[in-house]
């Protein structure tokens, strides 16, 4: 099995082994979605890094004693375990097989330790039905083999923080059968980011995309620092049926030797659109096309790049299924009625006005 | 000053003094009474900005008075909508104002509601054939108004006759009377068969509506008319003769560039005249310009818009246009099939979305029976606000010009100086005074249209009240709500007293037709006639278009109009070419100067006016103030 796999070997098939946002990505690349260019470490690595360090046992007799009710017990366990996997030493093969994808990655972009986004990508994370969602860890703007490799491993810590060790005994979901993969991608250089649904998240109508975005990286989006532009577009005739722009205060850039920091937006951009029509169109049509390709309704990350030309400047980050109304059965809202007792009641009605 | 929460009533409107006698130039029953006041006062009147946004021309009028009956009739006694009732009519100072009557009682619903399903159904099963047979009902109402003789002149004696062989027949007075009484009774009818089928198609199209908003509670309204729309409907075909006329020009070159030269329409023709081809390409022309010529260069509502018929110039100068696209190897037909293939793809992508079987089976019943007459929204406008209307205007003309030849009026136009009602009497007048002998005075027939002149103009300067009364409670008149809009919104912004005084407001509310949010100058063009003035980007901003305007929509960046909904002309080609629209606006061409910088949002129906010509964008004072 191999110990790194580029997305474009991999698919929705390749889950078990790159993780839900990797295989994701594979899928997308296979389709014909643009994402930024990467590679994924696989759940083979995370299995030799501990096997061969030795200390997959010790992981599990300290979680076997965890207290999930004791906030300290949780911690205590997490912090041994994370600190057992930063330590081991990365097996040669491994490092090997990064650093060959990490160079080409490099050579492709033409860029010498290419910023990318390091991110872990679990297997047990975005199925439909058990969202670990934000359980771990994303690591933006890593540059050189190194750092790219320490933070694969922190990756792999993360499976061991407090709260999802806690999250699982509490799901009754076993702790070896959420495997982490993570996922090196290049970093795209966000002048406006955000997240799109293939249906209006209000009210479950399948035929809008709603789309929010704001500066910067997506971050500032995703944890509410800021309030996004907000646009819900139809998602057949691409009308834009609300557009809504926010004073967008603050926005995640990445500052060298700081990484990545919420900056303050100066005024005069604050309340300046984050993309215009064309780009925003350009979104709905691929939110149209990831949703076709699973056949579902979808939960979108994007980013629109500062350099690149439209529309390459336009990625897809992630996608996975959305959750919350795909899971509701489709109840008439019609009542079952033919065309002619529609007209009859229609017929019948009186609008009220106001008095 | 009347309350907060109501309108002046009609009785308490005072009009400029300038305007003084203007209730003479409408029929008394068409005015706010005292004997009526305590229905009058009961009703909330609301000027029709859709069709009547100018000072009513007496004549003009006729059109109105004969909707008020028609319309109403078949809402309440034809087609039996259960809660709606009629839409009345009342003038006051040169301006129309409409009401929809409140619901009847819970019996009278309940009989209608009988009547409605049983009349209703059939019409969509049957609709096809009932369509060729109302067509050539409509075809043989018209030709029948073509046919009416009117006397060129009352002469010195009646034409020589054989009085051995045959009595003496009524003569051209009573030919006269009888043709004026025969073209308004058909008109009347004309507008009686208007109806045949519009209510239930606004109620239908407004049914689906509701259909498509439920199942997608977001949609637009220029989403919806996508659906339904049909693109080989009649109002189309005066478009597509030009285009063919067009192709044949392109195929014979010395016609062709007789037709691109720069001279007028008269001028061209007599070039053609001399050339085989030209004789043969003008041959072409004339078959067809009985019916497809006979289209309004307005909304066919107003005399003075004129047609193409009597407005050669303006078919001329497409056809000028459309040979020089040939030349350029361009494409000037609209695709059918590309725009129902279109069509084809959208519905199929939202039916697609219906995740639910039941909804997905109303969805189909509601669709197919919209879709089945929704053609007659577009249909009836050509044969009869544009067809009908252009042989009504030539033929009161043609009364013009004998009341000119006699001497009794200076114009041939002063004859739409009086209503329907008078006519009769100035008829009367005119033969009465050709029987008695030599010399016999009529009344001052010219200087009354001169003075009703005077009174127009000084209408048009004012602003009169949005509305009147107390507003309603509820609405069920589907005309009300499809086609004024009368929307909780939009009564509110009546009772906020939003007006539509020229310059006193920045943002106007429409129809959200075409989709797109663009900004650039505005154009403001009264007439078909103005077009030439239009600049490549202008934002066009009209009363409303039909297809004689159809070749400035690759030129324009957008759309405005006072007048027409989501399906009206200007909506369906901008939504062809791509290019944002709102419709309806009600005020835009007298709110709304050429050269202000515009934005208009198609999105969302909105036009704001960002840049006054004159420098600011803050409102102007008003010109008058009325009541509120």
């Amino acid at each position: 099995m191999a110990y790194v796999l580029g997305f474009d070997q991999i698919d929705k098939s390749s889950l078990p082994i790159v993780g839900g946002k990797n295989a994701s990505l594979g899928e997308m690349l296979k389709a014909g979605i643009r994402v930024p260019p990467g590679f994924a470490i696989t759940t083979e690595s995370y299995f030799e890094l501990i096997t061969s360090a030795g200390i997959a046992g010790e992981i599990q007799t300290i979680l076997s004693h965890v207290n999930p009710d004791s906030v300290p017990s949780l911690d205590h366990s997490s912090e041994q375990i994370q600190k057992l996997i930063m330590q081991a030493p990365m097996p040669t093969p491994i490092r090997r097989a990064i650093a060959e994808n990490y160079e080409k990655l490099c050579e492709m972009c033409l860029i010498d330790d290419l910023p990318v986004a390091v991110r872990s990508s679990a297997t047990a994370e975005d199925l439909p039905n058990a969202s670990f969602a934000g359980q771990q860890d994303t690591y933006l703007w890593v540059k050189g083999l190194g750092d790219v490799i320490a933070m694969a491993q922190k990756c792999w810590a993360s499976l061991f923080t407090a709260r999802a060790i806690g999250y699982r005994i509490k799901m009754n979901f076993p702790h070896d059968k959420v495997l982490i993969s993570v996922g090196v991608q290049k970093m795209v250089r966000s002048r406006t980011s955000g997240v799109m649904f293939t249906l209006n998240p209000l009210n479950g109508d399948l035929s809008r995309v709603v789309v929010e975005g704001s500066w910067g990286f997506g971050e500032a989006v995703v944890s509410g620092a800021v309030t996004p532009d907000r646009f819900m577009v139809d998602k057949v005739v691409h009308e834009i049926n609300e557009r809504t722009i926010s004073a967008k205060e603050i926005e995640c850039i990445f500052e060298p030797g700081k990484g990545v920091i919420h900056s303050p937006v100066e005024a005069e951009r604050q309340t300046l659109p984050c993309m215009n029509d064309q780009e925003l169109i350009e979104l709905v049509e691929i939110a149209k096309r990831i949703e076709d390709h699973y056949g579902r309704a979808m939960d979108i990350e994007w980013a629109i790049d500062h350099d690149l030309e439209f529309p390459e400047n336009v990625f897809i980050v992630q996608s996975r299924p959305e959750t919350v109304w795909s899971q509701k059965p489709k109840l008439s809202v019609l009542g079952n009625k033919s065309g002619y007792e529609l007209l009859m009641e229609k017929a019948l009605a009186q609008i009220k006005l106001p008095t | 000053m009347p309350e907060k929460n109501r309108f002046p009533y009609g009785r308490e409107v005072q009009v400029p003094k300038e305007m003084e006698g203007w209730e003479e130039m409408y029929p008394a029953h068409r005015l706010f009474s005292a004997e009526r006041q305590e229905w009058e006062d009961a009703n909330f009147w609301y000027g029709d900005k859709i069709h009547a946004p100018d000072p009513m021309v007496p004549l003009d009028e006729v059109f109105h008075q004969a909707w008020q009956i028609a319309l109403s009739q078949h809402t309440t006694r034809v087609f039996c909508i259960p809660p709606a009732q009629g839409i009345a009519h009342r003038m006051l100072g040169c301006y129309l104002y409409i009401t929809a009557i409140a619901p009847p009682s819970g019996d009278v619903i309940q009989a209608k509601a009988e009547k409605f399903g049983a009349r209703t159904f059939p019409v969509f099963e049957h609709y096809d054939e009932l369509w060729d047979q109302w067509r050539t009902r409509q075809q043989g109402l018209g030709r029948e108004l073509l046919a009416l003789k009117v006397p060129s002149e009352l002469p010195r004696f009646v034409p020589d006759f054989d009085s051995a062989t045959t009595i003496p027949n009524a003569g051209p007075a009573q030919d006269l009377i009888e043709a004026f009484n025969n073209a308004v009774n058909i008109i009347y009818r004309g507008w009686q068969y208007h109806f045949s089928y519009l209510n239930v198609t606004y109620l239908s199209y407004l049914m689906f509506a509701d259909v498509a908003r439920k199942l997608f509670p977001g949609i637009s309204e220029s989403a919806i008319g996508k659906m339904v729309a049909g693109a080989d409907v009649s109002m189309f075909r005066p478009e597509e003769e030009l285009c063919r006329l067009a192709r044949l020009a392109h195929t014979q070159p010395r016609v062709a560039a007789i037709l691109k030269s720069d001279r007028i329409a008269a001028r061209k023709i007599e070039s053609l005249r001399e050339l085989d081809e030209g004789r043969m390409w003008l041959e072409s022309m004339e078959e067809i310009k009985d019916p497809w010529f006979y289209v309004s260069c307005g909304s066919g509502w107003f005399h003075y818009e004129g047609s193409w018929i009597n407005k050669l110039d303006v078919p001329f100068s497409y056809i000028k246009g459309y040979v020089e696209r040939l030349d350029r190897g361009e494409r000037i037909e609209r695709s059918l099939s590309t725009i129902s293939d279109a069509r084809e793809k959208l519905l199929g992508e939202y039916r697609k979305l219906i995740k639910n079987d039941d909804d997905r089976k109303s969805f189909e019943g509601a669709f197919k029976n919209t879709r089945t007459i929704y053609r007659y929204a577009e249909d009836h406008l050509f044969w009869v606000e544009h067809w009908f209307h252009t042989i009504w205007f030539e033929k009161m003309r043609e009364f013009g010009r004998l009341f000119v030849k006699q001497g009794v009026l200076n114009d041939v136009e002063d004859f739409f100086m009086f209503n329907r009602l008078e006519i009769p009497a100035l008829i009367e007048d005119l033969a009465t005074s050709w029987a008695l002998g030599e010399n016999i005075p009529t009344l001052k027939w010219a200087d009354k249209a001169a003075k009703r002149k005077k009174i127009l103009e000084a209408a048009a300067k004012w602003s009169p009240p949005p509305a009147l009364g107390v507003p309603p409670d509820v609405v069920a008149e589907p005309f009300t709500v499809m086609l004024w809009g009368v929307t909780t919104e939009r009564v509110q912004d009546w009772l906020a007293g939003v007006s539509a005084k020229p310059g006193d407001t920045n943002e106007l509310k429409g129809f959200a037709s075409s989709a797109g949010v663009v900004e650039g100058k505005a154009r403001v063009l009264k007439l078909l006639d103005e077009i030439v003035t239009l600049e490549q980007d202008d934002i066009m901003v009209v009363p409303n278009t039909n297809p004689a305007w159809a070749p400035v929509f690759s030129k324009i960046k957008a759309a405005v109009t006072d007048i027409g909904g989501i399906t009206s002309h200007a909506a369906i080609v901008c939504r062809e070419y791509g290019v944002p629209s709102v419709t309806g606006t009600g005020t835009a061409t007298r709110t709304i100067k050429t050269g202000d910088w515009v934005k208009v949002d198609g999105d969302r129906g909105i036009v704001t006016i960002v840049k006054r010509a004159n420098g600011h964008a803050e409102p102007e004072a008003s010109i008058a103030q009325h009541e509120m």
